[in-house]
């Protein structure tokens, strides 16, 4: 039993220790943090065990994660899992989610995806936002109507 | 030389020409512009926080990289400066529990004060302050010259009334607002059981007069063993943790001054441009970027908007 899940470990290590050699991570910059509510879990087991509805509302980490041309708004499946918050993220996709290389732990951290949109669009929005903070109604349609037409 | 003289005054007349037009062409823009006026305000947050690693205090080897802000949900990096925070003056201002639910404990209270008293000397005459509260409204019993005071007068305080202890916070942070120095940090060492009775004021009312005041507060439980109810060292703590302090049994009395000088040695100063303009609540936060171990402790947040 115990030789397996050695085994088990040491193929994950070789797994994640591959990937980086193979740069199969992709680069990305987290802007924001937030506790946002958890979601159900999902699956199989998840919904012959009844436990896909949380009994009260759990907050997970959300991270706004940043890259060239995409940005993701991942969501944590437990309350402290939290990301060392460096200048650079490492993360790669795995299945519907997306794995994080917490670097100093040499191991790997799964969000589910929460949101994801282009970064054009995501500059956009965010400029939007600036100029409605910045206007004196504080109000998006009128940082709307100040948006130089293309 | 002849051709070069006869050519002088011609070079001269070309020469006046050329400036009066200048001249009168640069006066003909000033005019037709009126002159443009750059106003640019940069409203920058200055947090003074604690590192701690383990449990343990760091003094020196943290750098910028370290870690970062979330303030609001946005990840600050960029920083206008991180130092060791100055060498500061501390303005103390000790809040004594005098209602009835402390009475018990009261005279262990007064003993308590009196030891944090003799222990203040680093701090000077005029920066230290003593208040009360019991019955509706706190009372302020010295400023200025307090040693001497608690030394002949601390021992006839008793205790009786009801325990308004929110109103009473309100109150010392506004004392200590007054009393506002760039250069002074305001402390307030409330003896307290935690339980208020009578208030007018709520926690949060409190909470956001001590955070408008910059003020830190540490708070010692008084209460005895079988009075001490959860409610009670809930507020003492959110109280301390809110505003960055710290909260004490009432056998860690002794280690109260030593904990804030201890603070103020160790304190770094961060600097930043403030990332959302919304007025209101700022939640501040302090998190690494590598370290898991590192832990901070400041105060949660700050206010930005008409009454900063």
């Amino acid at each position: 039993m115990k030789f397996r899940s050695l085994l088990l470990m040491m193929c994950c290590a070789l797994q994640i220790s591959f990937a980086a050699q193979l740069g199969i991570y992709q680069r990305g910059t987290i802007v924001r943090m937030r506790m946002g509510e958890c979601l159900p879990q999902r699956g199989f087991m998840a919904a012959i065990s009844g436990n896909n509805m949380p009994m009260q509302t759990e907050f997970c980490p959300e991270y706004t994660l940043v890259t060239d041309k995409v940005v993701y708004v991942i969501l944590g499946k437990i309350s402290n899992q939290l990301l060392p918050l460096a200048e650079t993220t490492n993360f790669r996709f795995q299945k519907n989610e997306i794995a994080v290389r917490v670097d100093d732990a040499n191991q790997e951290s799964k969000f589910r995806i929460k949101e994801m949109v282009l970064r054009s669009q995501w500059d956009r929005e965010q400029r939007l936002m600036q100029q409605a903070e910045e206007s004196p109604s504080g109000d998006l349609s009128s940082a709307m109507s100040v948006r130089p037409r293309h | 030389m002849p051709a070069l003289s006869h050519r002088q005054p011609c070079l001269w007349v070309g020469f006046c020409l050329i400036y009066t037009f200048a001249c009168l062409h640069l006066r003909a823009q000033t005019e037709e512009q009126p002159l443009l006026t750059y106003r640019h305000t940069t409203a920058e947050v200055r947090l003074t926080f604690l590192a701690t690693e383990n449990q343990t205090r760091r003094t020196a080897s943290l750098q910028q990289s370290d870690f970062v802000v979330v303030d609001s949900d946005a990840v600050v990096r960029d920083f206008h400066t991180f130092t060791p925070a100055p060498e500061m003056k501390v303005e103390l201002l000790i809040l004594i529990d005098c209602s009835e639910s402390v009475s018990p404990q009261v005279q262990r209270e007064l003993r308590e004060v009196l030891r944090l008293i003799t222990e203040t000397g680093g701090i000077e005459e005029g920066h230290l302050s003593i208040a009360s509260f019991a019955g509706t409204q706190p009372k302020t019993l010295c400023q200025g010259n307090c040693r001497t005071w608690a030394s002949e007068r601390l021992s006839d305080v008793s205790a009786a009334g009801a325990t308004p202890l929110y109103d009473a916070v309100v109150f010392a942070t506004e004392i200590l607002a007054q009393k506002r120095d760039q250069d002074v940090r305001p402390v307030l060492v409330i003896f307290s059981d935690g339980i208020d009775t009578i208030s007018r004021h709520s926690v949060s009312e409190a909470m956001e007069a001590a955070l408008k005041s910059e003020v830190q507060i540490y708070t010692v439980d008084i209460a005895g063993r079988k009075n001490h109810q959860r409610q009670g060292i809930d507020t003492l703590q959110t109280m301390s943790k809110v505003t960055g302090g710290a909260y004490f049994g009432v056998s860690d009395g002794a280690e109260i001054l030593a904990s804030v000088f201890a603070d103020l040695r160790s304190a770094y100063v961060v600097t930043y441009s403030v990332p959302s303009r919304r007025a209101g609540f700022h939640e501040v936060r302090i998190l690494p970027t590598r370290n898991h171990n590192l832990e901070f402790r400041s105060r949660r947040g700050y206010y930005y908007g008409t009454n900063r």
